[in-house]
Parts: C-alpha cells; structure tokens; sequence
C-alpha cells in the first residue's frame, strides 16, 4: 500500500548553527508516508523551519540524512528535490511582476516541464482557483490568499509527489483557509501526495493532519498518527457539568488545580485530566463540599491543542 | 532540462524589462546623460567629435559590467527578500544553471538596451564606428571577465548580504580606472598596472584596437593581446564561479539564503 511506503525518512537529523551553543535541532528522526498529511508543530523557535530547509536542501545539516523517497538529499539531490513542492513561510514564493500564468509557466520549467503538458496542467490548476479569468494579471494586483493560493500551484505545477507547506494559511481570510484546506485533503487523499505541514492553527492541523510530530527547543516531543496521539490524551481526561456558578474553594489544597473551569448562563464546565479512579473521586467529592449540583461527568474529547500544551510544557521528556 | 533552464530565465528577463519597462527607459536615458556629460567635460567643453568613439566603446563595456554587477547584488538581494531565491535552489536544475542563465538574460537584456543607447548616441553626434565580426569574440571574452566579477559580488551578496555599496564603490572605480575614459596608457605606471587587473580594462583596450584602430585579429593574437585577454577572462570566471559556490555554501551552512 502506497501509505506504508516512507516518502521522506530523516535520521538523527542535527543542526547547529555556526556560533551557536546550543542545536536548532537535535537528533530529530521521522518519517512520513505517502498519501498522508504530516503536521510538525511547535512554538516560534522550536525548529520546525530549520527541519524544512534541511528537507527542501536550503540548510545543509550538521549531522544525520534525509531520504526523500529513498534517495539520499545530499548524494542525489536533483531527483530528491525533482520530488518536491515547496512552499514557505512569510515569503512571496513567486514573482509579483509576472502573471499568474507566466509564475506558473516559469516554475513549471525550473522543474523541466514544458509545451502542451505543461500549459495544459497550469490551465488546470487555474480553473481550479477560480483564477483562470484573471490569468494575465500581475500577481501583485491579487489579494494576499489568492496570491497565496498561486504560490502553492506554483509549487505542484510539475505535480510533486511530496508537497511542503510552511504556515500556509498564515494571514488568510476564512474563504482562503477553506479554499487551501480543500487543496491539502485532495493532494493527499485523492492524489497520493505527502503534504509536510507546519502551522499555528492547530485546528487546521487536527482536521487536516494523519501524522502529527510535535517540537519544542529543537527535539521531538512527540511523534505519532493524530488519533493515537488524541487517543492516549484521552485517557484520564473528564469533562464534568455541574448547575450554576463553581462555589469558591474554602481550603488552600485545591485538588481542582490544573481544570479548565468554563462558567455559561445556567452551568459550570469543568474541563480535566486526574491519575486514575481515586483522584477522580476526590475531584467529585471537592464538588460535592463546594455543594455544587452535578449534571454531567463523562470522559472529555481531547484536542489537538490541549495535547499540544501539555506535550509542549511537560518537555523536556522522552518522546513519545 | 538544461537549455530549457537557460531559455526559461532569458524569458523571464525579457519579461521583467517590459514590466519595468518605464524603470529602464529611465536607466537608458540616465546612462545617455551621463556619456554627454564625460563627453563634454574630457573634451573641456565641447563634444569632441574625434575622442568620442573610443569613449564609446570603453562606456559600453562598462555599461555591461554596471548591469553584471547589478544584477548580481540588489536583484540578488531583491530574490532572496521576496522568496524567488529559494524557489531557485528547490529546483531539480543546478543552481549553476539557473544563475548561467539569469547572466544570460543580463546579457540579452543589456544588449538591447545598450544597443538602443548607443546606436541613439552614433546618431546625434555622428560618430563612425564599424563594429565588424572580429569584435565579437574579443568582446565574449570580455563579458566572461565581467560576469566572473559579477558572481563574485553575487556570492559576497549571499553569505554576507547588504554588500549594494560595495556594488557601487566597485561600478564607480571601473569607470574611471578601466580605461573607460581614458586610455590606461595614458595612466601613471603603478595605476595602469592597478587598472589592467581589473576585469574589463584588457577588453576595453583590445576592443579600440579593433573597433578604432581597425587592426585584424589576427595581430591581435601575434603581440600576445587575445591571449592576455583570455586567460585575464577565464581567471575571472573562475574565481567569480568558486567565491560564488563558496559563498552559496556558506549561506547554506549558516541557513542564511534566504536572509536579506
């Protein structure tokens, strides 16, 4: 099956930046299958952008290899690279002077595609946009998301089989989001493609994302398909209602420490992990001190962002 | 994949002059200001109808190393700022070709400026130049030394980014020390032999030595003046070639390509 085969496998990936103390990233091992989104997530800083210029050939790594659908980066760089689509973050990625149709045709052709198939594929791409009326405007005459949305057809023009995108919906408006959101399902359910995801919206990521790899200061935290990973977040996390207002604690050994408490109109959410049955009888038996009626207690859905949050400031731990 | 590569850059410079097509209009007229303008001061007032030929010549290739230089240092800059830089480097293409061919369409887009500047100056004042077949390869050799220079300055743009006044300092000196203005042999000893280091001064001269002086390549190549030449080009190239590849690593190693 086409989603067993590794599209891109690193090992023990390292980067020290010349005059840095410290490694931007450090022995930092993945692999990501074909036909599958892969989300790498973490905060400003954690090496997320320096993984995806090691992986895109930008950055030459100080230690570790990169195999791009089995061929090493640095031995055989034209074929890995011939693979990819890139598209990165907080840059143009296509030139502003040119149109639509000529950005498409020219990146085309840096990737050795040309003639009928090519043009037929831009064509393609455009329709697809809503773009192909609009063709023979300059790109800066666009909006930031349609702009947004010509780079990444820029990027799959010569129909790459791994599709990079660092924050790719950074700065879009709702209809964009929905518009690139649409694109990264079809790339990699309908098409095949690897998509490499970096992104702050960790809501996109949970929609969108088979895979997901977490960072923080340059070393995995985690790494793990998405529903394994909510899975394990899943155990010991409750959700309990109770009516009204949470009554303030009397005593200063809250055990409700570390709960979301959300007040609505009419009830009280409380949002929770406890360390086995006994500590979930504690938390019930606080409720019951504070004389709060219960509605509802019921294991809580986990997302993406509570995973992250937790992974993130329990770090540094082993991964996952 | 390979000719593609060079043809698709040519094209987009094409494109790039005709969508700036007011920025070098300006440029062109600019460069036609400032050869009246030499003109008029060497000649102490007047437009010397005699000198002006032989200014004309060294002003062209001087005119090639501005934009050689140009395009290698601000529009470098400018690439790397808007993204386009690293699109390049994530191209099965060598970057080597990529950059060959951008030099290429430097040179067919300051070909046609340059040859509407100066056929639009033969026509105001005159002047008689016949530039026959023999001037071609003196001059291809002269534009390898330039563009050597030019990856120079390119690969110094790349690890250490803002090096535009040094850009500037480097197009200025040519001007006045390459024999643009005034034939080295005319300099003091130890500027001519300054100048006829710098990359385009053996060009210029051997270039009048055809174009004005009207001698035949061939003794050109007797008094040893084509082999200087070429050998001056190729270490140009050379060198330009290797700084830029070590530069390009460097940017690599210190995750720098894309920094402005």
């Amino acid at each position: 099956m086409a989603a067993d085969r590794p599209s891109v496998e690193i090992a023990d990936l390292t980067k020290t930046y010349p005059g840095a103390r410290v490694p931007s990233v450090d022995r930092v091992s993945l692999s990501m299958a074909a036909g599958r989104v892969f989300a790498l997530l973490g905060a400003n800083g954690a090496g997320k952008t320096t993984i995806i210029k090691m992986i895109c050939g930008l950055v030459i790594p100080t230690a570790g290899t990169i195999r791009i659908a089995g061929e090493d980066l640095q031995r055989n760089r034209r074929h890995a690279i011939a693979r990819m689509g890139v598209v990165l973050e907080g840059t143009r990625n296509l030139y502003w002077r040119l149109t639509a149709w000529e950005n498409l045709l020219y990146f085309g052709r840096l990737r050795g595609w040309w003639g009928r198939r090519l043009h037929a594929r831009a064509e393609m791409l455009l329709r697809d946009l809503a773009l192909w009326d609009r063709r023979h405007q300059t790109v800066r005459q666009f909006s930031r998301g349609m702009q947004q949305q010509v780079a990444i057809a820029a990027a799959v023009i010569a129909d790459p089989s791994i599709v990079i995108l660092d924050e790719p919906t950074l700065g879009l408006d709702a209809e964009a989001t929905r518009r690139v959101r649409r694109w990264v399902t079809a790339m990699t359910h309908d098409q095949g493609k690897t998509v490499i995801l970096t992104t702050h919206q960790l809501d996109m990521a949970q929609e969108l994302s088979d895979d997901v790899a977490i960072m923080s200061r340059g070393r995995l935290v985690a790494c793990r398909p998405m529903h394994e990973l909510l899975e394990m977040s899943r155990v010991g996390a409750y959700r309990i209602r109770v009516k009204g207002t949470l009554p303030i604690a009397g005593s200063d050994a809250d055990v409700l420490n570390g709960w979301q408490v959300t007040d609505g109109d009419d009830e009280t959410v409380l949002l929770g992990h406890v360390t086995g049955d006994a500590a979930l009888y504690g938390v019930l038996d606080e409720l019951r001190r504070r004389r709060a009626s219960l509605i509802e207690v019921a294991p809580a859905e986990p997302d993406l962002e509570d995973v992250y949050l937790r992974l993130v400031h329990a770090a540094p731990v082993a991964a996952l | 994949m390979y000719l593609l590569v060079l043809a698709n850059e040519i094209h987009k410079g094409l494109l790039h002059v005709w969508r700036y097509r007011i920025n070098f209009l300006a440029q062109l007229a600019m460069f036609s200001f400032l050869f009246v303008g030499i003109g008029f001061l060497m000649g102490r007032g007047r437009m010397d109808a005699a000198a002006l030929p032989s200014m004309l010549v060294g002003f062209v290739v001087w005119y090639y190393a501005f934009m050689a230089i140009l395009s290698m240092s601000s529009a470098l800059a400018t690439e790397a700022q808007t993204g386009t830089l690293e699109q390049a480097y994530i191209s099965p293409a060598p970057p080597a070709w990529i950059f060959a061919g951008r030099a290429m369409a430097t040179i067919v887009s300051t070909t046609l400026m340059g040859g509407v500047m100066a056929g639009a100056l033969v026509l105001i004042f005159g002047l008689r130049i016949t530039v026959g077949l023999a001037a071609l390869p003196v001059f291809g050799m002269t534009l390898a030394g330039v563009f050597g220079f030019g990856f120079m300055i390119g690969g110094a743009t790349l690890a250490f980014k803002r090096v535009d006044a040094v850009g500037n300092l480097v197009q200025n000196m040519l001007l006045f020390m390459n024999g643009t203005l005034l034939p080295v042999d005319h300099f003091p000893g130890w500027m001519a032999a300054m100048a006829n280091t710098l990359p385009t001064t053996r060009g210029i001269s051997a270039l009048r030595a055809i174009v004005i002086d009207r001698q035949p390549l061939a003794r050109l190549w007797e008094d040893g003046t084509l082999a200087a030449l070429a050998v001056h080009s190729a270490v140009y190239l050379l060198a330009g070639w290797l700084t830029f590849r070590w530069c390009e690593r460097h940017a690599r190693q210190h995750g720098t390509l894309g920094h402005y």
